[in-house]
């Protein structure tokens, strides 16, 4: 059966957003990034900014000499996320299968088989970018395609505002012209690789057969041999049908290499998931722990809780053991992400010999979570969190 | 109280405080005498000596020795001059020999040392075998050293207080710490307590320890008594020769005598001249006298092994070396001042320094270590944290990127200079043209505070690279030793350390160009030429005629810019005046240098005085050498010859200014009684002021002018093989890129790199150049013997003949590649298609795994349809991995963006002398100087097709451009092209980088 897939592209979401909320902004270079600290780097920049020179990850000191004249706004995470899920919210009126980025501007819709419902898919997309128009205040470049690969690369193709609309066996034709960096999927080493051959366009490549492909490429060849002549199975994935997991990050500003700052966060995030956790009445059954540092190097690590549980001390238990082998350099660390997974329901079971210290600790826990919730986060701090906040 | 345990910076990686600032503060702490204990090493001995002088403390000489097993440690404090080389003896066993047991080693040289200890089971063991010796409290006495103090009452010796400490001030606590976490490669949050000393473990006053020792004051009163058995102020100043021992037990004196006899005829025929033989007897004499003819005769031995040395320094003033083969410059013939080298009023030990090619000087010092095995070792140097590294290793510790670091380091001067010192150090760093445009945000203030704290301090040992001792017996009585990381011994102290212990040093040195000349003759040999029978390469007119033109690019020590404009101006190009030229060039002899080609292109001049008519007669009138300084000083000023020799020293000393001011007085006051005129004094003292920083003597830079012209010869001569040789040797002046682009404007063809005809080394013959395998970057060593081991079983047939045979790993086979070395076996595909069956055969090699299916059909698998390579992308990858281009320059790559800018090309500026032009360059090669106001300036060679051209950046352009300025990139110039005796510099007022462009 033919796919409909659609595909929203906000070009530099964070700054669109801010641009929404702050009129004055608009029409000018705009950098954000976390004024407030010394060794701040860019989290995203407007398309003038980037023609100034200003890169994403670029120190902030450094930015503001490319381009003097950018306003300067600080990141908002939070609101990127709302922002993203008011602009996901009409796409569940014409679909269940709709897989917004995270805060990111990218929103995709399968609307396959939803045209006698809702009319052509074109439309809907049309309609979900006057959404956006409204509530963002610009347009953005939209996409029509029959699958997710190929309508992101027809967003590239007209960014930062335009559409684009790739009919089914359309897709190799379209891609053919078009320059491999903008085929999705294809990194910086492949590029590098496909180049060394002599190849720059998607349809030079799709001339090669799968076996002439393997031979340098290895079995990244059908991955490549698919994606240049647009073909790509991959669903529309929304948020649930993902594997329940509770993420939290910090993002340090300045950047830090303190062992007290990142002790204290990360104590902090396993006491923010540890509450999240307790309010599904779910327990977790790993620690998952990556950590950002500032050359973008990243190491993640992992380590089990068992049994599952959902108290804030055994849950930094595990953290920190995963913290004991990601953190090994002396670089600061920009980034920690830790996610609790495996999550599953308290067992029923009793332990034949339980942890009366675990016992203790988790009635500590609810009573902690009682008490912040009348009043506030803010209420009741382990001292080690004092340091981070 | 007498503080015992006290360390210096020279305990590395611990200490914070020079033994200067020690004893500094140790005076200002109202002690009159001061131990110095550095762990396990003497590395501070001398300047703790001296500083003891200077400040009016009695040293105690030490060190801390710890049992790297169980981590024990004693105190030695030196009794004696026995107890001394006892201490060595024991520090060289720490660090060189296996299983070191320090309870062992007290007990076999137990002589004259008295040793502390806080263990209680060494205490005891040292006790029962008579080793003097005593408990050491660190601390008062607590439960913690219970065991100790009981020991010591049981044994009936003494508690001694001598608390630790490793800074001057508790103000360097923070320095210790960062010193802490850069030895332990982590950041200051990640220190653990027991990384670092105590927080109170700097040097207290007597009133601080008397408090903390309060409840044992006869443990403060022991170490006067200990003190007091401590007479011991340093070792005994004597120097120490070589041995020279032969078995017919005849003297030194009398074998040198024969020696110097036997090659003197060699040198001058049977009937030696008259004046030779009073030279010869003069100098044997006086070598006699000071007793250095052992030294001669073991130098004279090592160099009779090498086929090819070069004597340096002012060694080749002496006629006996030059008899016995040391050097090579006959010093009658060249008129060379023996007095520079020995003179009886010399009181520290001569240098005869000797230069091997640069591949064969390692295997000569293990020669003579193997010789002389217990009784030689090298010289170590000591290496200080300069700015680059401290600031790199400070912001580290702080946790930025390399990115960042590298930002700012790579901007930041290599060495530091005294006088900036005393600003702050980021301010400084600030001011400096090259850190334009460079913002310091938080935390660098805070790092830059930081590192300037740790400039000058020791980091760590690192050999000399050729200074060797050789001691009559076993040398570790003489200096402590430890192994070298590349597994030579050496001496704990620098070449300073081993002079003032009075060890003679032999410096055994490398050096590149008679590793050039060398590889040349071999293979001009190889090519069937030869050279003449009598090879007297100064003699040559064609030579000469290259030397007078400034043609010396890749010639050794006349090749670099300033010395080819000087040659090209005085249009002279024979020995004598080469010797002159290659001396006179000195930071501060600018104006000299101008009067001096005036003067040689026929310009009046008269002496400066009647007295020095003599003394600079050949120069012109102009001071040149090194020393006419002390000459000078002895005909006008009346100084003795080793008051000249001390002020000559003095000039090249980094703190010379305190010594100058009572030299000057002196030389003023003794040209006033010679009769001469304050004026004429005050010229000659600017003239003698020109020497500071370095200057090179007449024997030394006559000894390498014969290299110089040794090498010329061969470059007018047999240019494709002189010029392979120079690029292969590497580490000339210039980079691979500019001797390619020199051979390339000398006419040599260049013929690319190939599997089936290329060498390792670069290859030259018929005035054609091979590129060698040793040019491709990313290929090993390793692979590259395979290939050469390889062809010599046959020429490879076809791409998968080679792959099959050298088994390169992918990077390299990709360089071999990109570099055109296999471009015989290129098909239509071009190296595109190379690429492709490279990764074909690749993946035939690999182990089966679950692609099982494809590996059966991998052998059919035909070569996919590739689009042509764009001209310009195949030279860019050329050039990625070459770093030059084999048939192009790569100024042409940059034509495409200078098509509408008119610009003047290198070979056509004179012809636009006097105008203002715009051209466009390669930067090959920079040097930064300073003017006489101290603003900093550089000149600048860029190259483009048709020849080199000279810039010069004054201080106004420097401030302006030298944060763009970058080595091995193109450059757009404006500015005035100015000319001076025949030669065309550009006064460059604009500058900005070309950029690339697509087009070819």
């Amino acid at each position: 059966m033919e796919r409909s897939i659609i595909h929203l592209n906000v070009a530099d979401f964070a700054v669109a957003v801010e641009r929404a909320c702050q009129p004055r902004l608009r029409g000018r270079p705009v950098i954000v990034a976390s004024s407030g600290a010394a060794r701040a780097s860019v989290y995203d920049m407007s398309d003038e900014a980037f023609s100034a020179g200003v890169r994403k990850g670029m120190p902030l000191f450094q930015a503001r000499r490319a381009c003097p004249d950018a306003a300067l706004v600080d990141p908002r995470p939070g609101a990127y996320v709302r922002a993203m899920e008011d602009l996901s919210a009409p796409g569940l009126s014409f679909s269940p299968l709709l897989e917004p980025g995270q805060g990111d501007g990218h929103l995709f819709v399968d609307v396959t088989g939803t045209s006698r419902i809702h009319g052509p898919a074109v439309d809907v997309a049309w309609r979900l970018g006057r959404h956006a128009k409204s509530l963002l205040g610009l347009s953005p470049a939209w996409s029509v395609a029959p699958n997710k690969l190929v309508a992101k690369a027809a967003t590239r193709v007209v960014k930062p505002r335009g559409e684009c609309i790739v009919g089914a066996g359309e897709e190799e034709s379209f891609l053919a012209p078009l320059s491999l960096s903008l085929i999705p999927g294809i990194e910086a080493p492949d590029l590098a690789a496909l180049h060394r051959f002599n190849l720059s366009t998607a349809g030079e490549a799709a001339a090669w057969t799968p076996d002439q492909l393997w031979v340098p490429f290895g079995s990244r060849a059908f991955f490549l041999h698919d994606a240049v002549r647009g073909r790509d199975a991959s669903p529309v994935l929304p948020p649930g049908a993902r594997p329940p997991a509770v993420i939290e990050t910090r993002e340090f500003s300045p950047d830090t290499n303190e062992r007290e700052v990142l002790e204290g966060a990360l104590y902090t995030l396993c006491e923010q998931a540890g509450a999240r956790l307790r309010a599904m009445g779910r327990a977790s059954g790993g620690a998952r722990l990556s950590l950002e540092y500032a050359d973008a190097v990243r190491t993640p690590r992992q380590a089990g809780i068992k049994p599952a549980s959902a108290c804030d001390p055994v849950l930094f238990a595990a953290a920190s053991r995963a913290m004991a082998t990601a953190w090994t350099r002396r670089v600061r660390v920009r980034k920690m992400t830790l996610v609790f997974d495996r999550l599953g329901f308290f067992p029923a079971q009793m332990e034949l010999f339980p942890d009366p210290g675990v016992r203790r600790m988790e009635k500590v826990c609810a009573v902690l979570d009682q008490v912040r919730e009348h009043f506030g986060p803010r209420a009741l701090q382990t001292g080690r969190t004092l340091e981070a906040t | 109280m007498i503080p015992l345990l006290v360390r210096s910076h020279f305990s590395l990686g611990w200490g914070t405080s020079s033994p200067d600032r020690l004893c500094a503060r140790a005076r200002e702490l109202g002690y009159d005498r001061l131990a110095l204990t550095d762990t396990n090493n003497l590395y501070g001995l001398w300047d703790f000596l001296s500083a003891c002088r200077r400040h009016g403390i009695v040293p105690i000489v030490g060190a801390e020795v710890t049992d790297p097993e169980t981590g024990r440690r004693a105190v030695c404090l030196v009794e004696n001059q026995e107890g001394f080389s006892n201490l060595c003896r024991i520090l060289t066993r720490r660090h060189c020999q296996r299983g070191f047991s320090l309870e062992r080693a007290v007990k076999v040289f137990p002589e004259g040392l008295t040793v502390l200890t806080d263990s209680a089971r060494l205490l005891s063991a040292w006790c029962r075998e008579g080793v003097r010796t005593a408990g050491l409290l660190t601390c008062a006495p607590s439960s913690r050293n219970r065991l100790l103090a009981e020991a010591a009452q049981r044994l009936g010796v003494h508690l001694v207080a001598a608390p630790d400490s490793f800074f001057a001030t508790p103000e360097e606590a923070p320095v210790h710490r960062l010193l802490r976490a850069i030895s332990q490669n982590t950041c200051l949050s990640r220190l653990e307590p027991g990384d670092c000393a105590l927080p109170d473990a700097w040097l207290a006053g007597s009133d601080e320890y008397t408090r903390r020792f309060a409840a044992c004051p006869e443990a403060i009163q022991a170490s006067h008594e200990i003190a007091e058995r401590l007479a011991f102020t340093g070792p005994a100043p004597a120097l120490v020769m070589p041995p020279w021992k032969e078995a017919s037990g005849r003297d030194a004196a009398a074998i040198l005598r024969q020696d110097a006899y036997a090659g003197a005829q060699k040198r001058y025929g049977r009937d030696l001249p008259e004046n030779v033989v009073e030279r010869l007897e003069h100098e044997l004499a006086v070598i006699r006298d000071m007793n250095f003819s052992s030294y001669f005769l073991v130098v004279a031995d090592i160099v009779r092994k090498s086929p090819r040395v070069c004597g340096r320094g002012s060694g080749a003033a002496s006629l006996v070396a030059y008899c016995l083969g040391i050097t090579n410059v006959c010093p009658v013939k060249h008129n060379l001042y023996f007095e520079r080298f020995l003179n009886p009023g010399r009181t520290d030990p001569p240098d005869l320094d000797i230069d091997f090619a640069w591949d064969e000087r390692d295997g000569v010092i293990a020669r003579v270590l193997g010789e002389h095995p217990g009784r030689a070792a090298m010289v170590c140097s000591i290496v200080l944290f300069q700015p680059r590294m401290a600031v790199r290793e400070t912001a580290k510790i702080f946790g930025l990127p390399e990115a960042e670091i590298s930002r700012v380091t790579k901007k930041l001067p290599w060495h530091w200079r005294e006088s900036a010192a005393d600003e702050g150090f980021l301010d400084s760093v600030c001011q400096r043209p090259e850190t334009q445009g460079l913002s310091f945000p938080e935390p660098w203030p805070e790092i830059m505070a930081l590192a300037r704290r740790l400039l000058g301090m020791p980091r760590h040992l690192s050999v000399h690279p050729g200074g060797v001792v050789l001691t009559p017996d076993a040398i570790d009585g003489y200096a402590p030793l430890e192994m070298a990381k590349k597994g030579v011994p050496v001496i704990q102290w620098d070449k300073d350390g081993a002079e003032e212990a009075g060890l003679v040093k032999i410096d055994l040195l490398g050096n590149r160009s008679l590793g050039v000349i060398r590889d040349a003759v071999d293979s001009l040999t190889e090519n069937g030429a030869h050279l003449p029978d009598r090879w007297e390469p100064e003699d040559d007119p064609a030579t000469q005629a290259a030397v007078a033109m400034g043609r010396t690019m890749g010639c050794f020590y006349i090749e670099s810019p300033a010395m080819r404009l000087l040659q090209k101006k005085a249009r002279v190009g024979d020995f004598e005046h080469l010797v002159i030229h290659s001396s006179i060039i000195r930071p501060a002899a600018n104006d000299y240098i101008r009067e001096y080609v005036h003067r040689l292109h026929g310009g009046e001049w008269d002496p400066i005085h009647p007295l020095l008519s003599d003394v600079l007669s050949e120069t012109y009138g102009i001071m040149v050498y090194q020393e006419d300084v002390s000459r000078a000083a002895v005909a006008l000023a009346g100084f003795s010859h080793a008051e000249a020799d001390r002020l000559r020293k003095v000039m090249s000393k980094k703190d010379r200014e305190h010594h100058l001011t009572d030299y000057r007085e002196r030389f003023f006051s003794g040209a006033a009684e010679n009769g001469v005129v304050p004026e004429t004094a005050a010229q000659v003292w600017d003239m003698i002021l020109s020497f500071s920083g370095y200057s090179f003597c007449k024997p030394h830079s006559a000894s390498y002018a014969r290299v110089s012209f040794q090498a010329a010869y061969l470059k007018e001569h047999f240019p494709a093989e002189f010029m392979a040789a120079v690029i292969s040797n590497q580490g000339g002046f210039y980079s691979c890129f500019a001797y390619v682009s020199e051979a390339r404007r000398m006419g040599l063809a260049l013929l690319p790199p190939d599997v089936n005809q290329s060498r390792i080394a670069w290859h030259g013959r018929d005035r054609k150049l091979r590129v060698g395998l040793m040019a491709i970057r990313s290929l090993s060593e390793a692979c590259r013997c395979r290939i050469v081991g390889q062809r010599l079983k046959g020429s490879f047939s076809c791409l998968e003949d080679f792959l099959a045979r050298v088994r390169p790993n992918e990077d390299e086979s990709r360089a071999l590649i990109l570099a055109g070395a296999l471009d015989r076996f290129e098909d239509e595909s071009g190296r595109a298609g190379l690429l492709w069956r490279d990764a074909r055969w690749r993946k035939i090699r690999e182990k089966p795994g679950q692609m099982e299916l494809f590996r059966e059909t991998v052998h059919g698998v035909k070569a996919p349809a590739m689009p042509p390579e764009a001209p310009l992308d195949r030279l860019r990858r050329e050039f990625s991995v070459l770093g030059f281009l084999c048939e192009h320059h790569p100024m042409e790559l940059f034509r495409g963006s200078l098509a509408k800018v008119w610009t003047v090309p290198a070979a056509d500026l004179a012809r636009h002398a006097g105008k203002r032009v715009r051209t466009a360059g390669w930067l090959i090669t920079g040097k930064v100087v300073r003017t006489k106001h101290n603003d900093p300036m550089e000149f600048l060679t860029f190259e483009d097709e048709t020849g080199t051209l000279e810039a010069t950046f004054f201080p106004e352009a420097y401030a302006r451009f030298a944060r763009i300025l970058d080595h091995g990139r193109p450059y757009l110039l404006e500015g005035k092209v100015e000319e001076d005796w025949g030669t065309v510099t550009l006064t460059v007022d604009s500058a900005q980088p070309l950029a690339a462009t697509t087009d070819a």
